[in-house]
């Protein structure tokens, strides 16, 4: 079961304690719906490829970095967001323009409308709105937000397989979201 | 009329479609909605233990996940039949009605409540929370924040986590709380009751004293004589947490109460052949078709059929606004189905008064808030109200309590007959021969399913994961005249 119990949605006051400005790194999807939760995958394997270096980070670039996994999007997500410099998100996306598993990587505002997905909801409003509404009220949001997303299949099936194509993409995503760290550190 | 078949094989997934067919007159034959369903979640749950539950189904939906967090604790507890003690249920109800405040709150702020502050043909662009906050003042924003914030922080401080709770377990929780606490939430409950005192008197003057809104609410086009279900306490008011399901018929007599474990006496499903999801209909009563009245079983689930199914609420302030609410809309009970929205804010007001009530009970921090289970474990059912209708678990186990069978009627669920007739009606009133169909129309006739506040557990899906609408209009011969998409 531990993997349906991450870190998710935490209180700000107990994740905001040092004076280092923060980078917020989530995967974003649901672990039980396939192709879906390879955005928890891909925030697992950049946990596990930070886990050590991350005090070496802080002293070397004076910023703190934050892994989480979160089925999340719209004021939910923004509300996770505050307090954070900059952020990196990682999620599944279906354009079906691409191959299953091409990785992709784009600024927040190059996002079309129609591809806003995880970052929205049914029964919420989109987390371009929700910044929207988060910066008119004062609240301390991310000056900058990066997507890295892996092209996926829409599945209707509970499973926590991913499928091999968008499973093998894995490393390459991972491999971009530390680099786009780097160059948010630097 | 050119009669249609719709081929199975068309059933279209990925996002919510209604198709609208016009007789050769130009006016509506027929309407269908339809919506994408995940499949398989029961058979994905067989062979775990049943308390894994409470934790797995955080995951089926991004929307309630703290609404099948209870459903799955009750139904684990009856499983293994035992009685959580007081404090247990206290603490569970406690961290429920910070669930259903902050819910009720992003319902009537962000999706419900734009219809109406900003216009139902106001520019999609403005009908959002941004438009309601230039117009109604920046404070509101702010409010809207600390309100979700708060009831979060209700659920965090019982439930281990924002969001998605941990600590429910077969026999009660796996911690309680501190007197510190205890305060903290009594603050936040009492911050709540003038916030919900607030979103009352925002609505009373932007809508109910807005003549062209009254007439809307209160016309033929989003009215509907079904029959109403909600949850009950032993009183008959309004509970959440726990109680009987009352049933009220369209004159307003309550034909019964059923227990969780007597659902399949009540429930029954319709199947349509144009459609993967199941109509639920009252089996005693039958399945008519999608029509209205008291031989028809079709009955709703959300704020308006919960106040219609009880005698009141238990708290004072929410009954003030109870009586208030009959006494302007003429008595129980009350079918105008766009009500439903004043309804949601009588039961913001009561969650607010049940968590003081709740964090002032001498009981509450307790150290006793788990029994631990001795029985061996067989089967049982959960049922809590959603905020967006009553959810019910049933579960059945080996005598390891290893799952061997799951079925789930969600929220949602109990009320697709009824959208489906509401935007049928809503269709037919609206849109008549040589009617332009433009975006303000179309928003009229989301409005006639967005007042149930249904949930498919779409945020849940993958990009894009948000729920867009498409309309299609189609001639008396099937083809399509007119296409319209929007996000909903």
């Amino acid at each position: 079961m531990a993997e349906f119990e991450p870190r998710d949605e935490q209180s700000f006051s107990n994740q905001n304690s040092s004076a280092h400005p923060l980078i917020m790194i989530f995967g974003l999807g649901n672990p039980l719906l396939g192709d879906d939760g390879v955005g928890w995958v891909i925030a697992q394997e950049v946990e596990s490829r930070l886990a050590g270096a991350q005090k070496n980070l802080e002293a070397k670039s004076n910023f703190r970095v934050e892994v989480d996994r979160l089925s999340l999007g719209g004021l939910s997500l923004m509300e996770r967001l505050a307090g954070c410099q900059k952020a990196i998100l990682i999620d599944s996306i279906v354009t079906g323009c691409n191959p299953l598993g091409t990785v992709l990587h784009f600024e927040m505002e190059d996002l079309p409308a129609e591809y806003i997905g995880h970052l929205s909801s049914a029964h919420d409003v989109s987390l371009p709105t929700a910044l929207e509404v988060g910066n008119s009220m004062g609240v301390q949001l991310p000056q900058k937000i990066v997507i890295v997303a892996v092209e996926s299949q829409i599945i209707y099936e509970f499973s926590e397989e991913i499928s091999p194509p968008v499973a093998a993409a894995v490393p390459e995503a991972t491999t971009m979201v530390l680099n786009l760290l780097d160059q948010l550190i630097n | 009329m050119q009669r249609i078949t719709i081929d199975p094989i068309t059933r279209l997934e990925g996002h919510g479609k209604i198709e609208i067919f016009l007789n050769e007159e130009g006016d509506v034959a027929n309407t269908y909605f339809q919506i994408p369903e995940l499949r398989g979640f029961e058979r994905f749950c067989v062979g775990r233990p049943v308390e894994e539950m409470p934790l797995l189904v955080n995951r089926i939906c991004g929307v309630c996940p703290e609404a099948h967090h209870m459903a799955a604790a009750k139904a684990a507890d009856a499983v293994y039949k035992v009685d959580p003690p007081p404090t247990a249920k206290k603490l569970r109800e406690l961290l429920y009605s910070g669930f259903y405040f902050t819910d009720h709150t992003t319902h009537f702020y962000a999706l419900g409540g734009p219809d109406f502050v900003m216009g139902p043909d106001a520019p999609v662009a403005e009908r959002n929370i941004l438009g309601v906050i230039h117009k109604v003042g920046l404070e509101i924003g702010g409010k809207v924040i600390q309100a979700r914030k708060n009831g979060h922080r209700v659920v965090e401080i019982i439930g281990g986590r924002k969001v998605h709770p941990c600590t429910s377990i077969p026999g009660g929780l796996t911690k309680g709380i501190t007197e510190e606490q205890r305060k903290e939430i009594e603050e936040i409950g009492k911050w709540g009751i003038d916030f919900a005192h607030f979103s009352l008197k925002l609505f009373n003057d932007l809508v109910l004293g807005n003549k062209t809104y009254l007439d809307l609410i209160l016309g033929d086009i989003y009215t509907h004589h079904t029959y109403s279900m909600g949850m009950v306490d032993e009183n008959n008011k309004v509970n959440f947490y726990d109680g009987k399901v009352s049933i009220v018929d369209p004159e307003g007599t309550r034909i019964g109460k059923y227990a969780p474990s007597e659902y399949t006496d009540w429930i029954a499903e319709h199947v349509e052949p144009w459609t993967y999801l199941k109509f639920p209909y009252l089996k005693k009563v039958g399945w008519k078709g999608f029509v209205d009245g008291k031989d028809s079983g079709v009955y709703f689930a959300t704020p308006l059929s919960r106040l219609n199914a009880s005698d009141g609420m238990a708290t004072p302030l929410a009954q003030e606004e109870y009586d208030k609410f009959y006494k302007t809309l003429g008595g129980k009970p009350v079918h105008q189905r766009l009500t439903t929205h004043w309804a949601r804010l009588i039961e913001l007001l009561y969650a607010a008064e049940r968590i003081v009530e709740l964090a002032t009970d001498p009981e509450i921090t307790s150290p006793n808030f788990h029994t631990v289970p001795t029985q061996t474990p067989t089967e049982g059912v959960g049922i809590v109200e959603a905020p967006r209708g009553t959810l019910t678990h049933h579960y059945k186990t080996d005598e390891r309590g290893i799952l061997t069978e799951v079925n789930l009627i969600v929220g949602t669920t109990n009320n697709y007959a009824p959208i489906s007739m509401s935007v049928k009606k809503a269709a037919q009133s609206l849109i008549k021969k040589g009617t332009v169909v433009n975006e303000g129309l179309l928003n009229m006739v989301e409005m006639a399913f967005r007042l149930y506040d249904p949930c498919f557990g779409c945020a849940t899906h993958s990009l894009p994961g948000q729920m867009p609408l498409q309309v299609t209009i189609r001639d008396s011969n099937g083809n399509p005249i007119e296409v319209l998409k929007q996000f909903c």
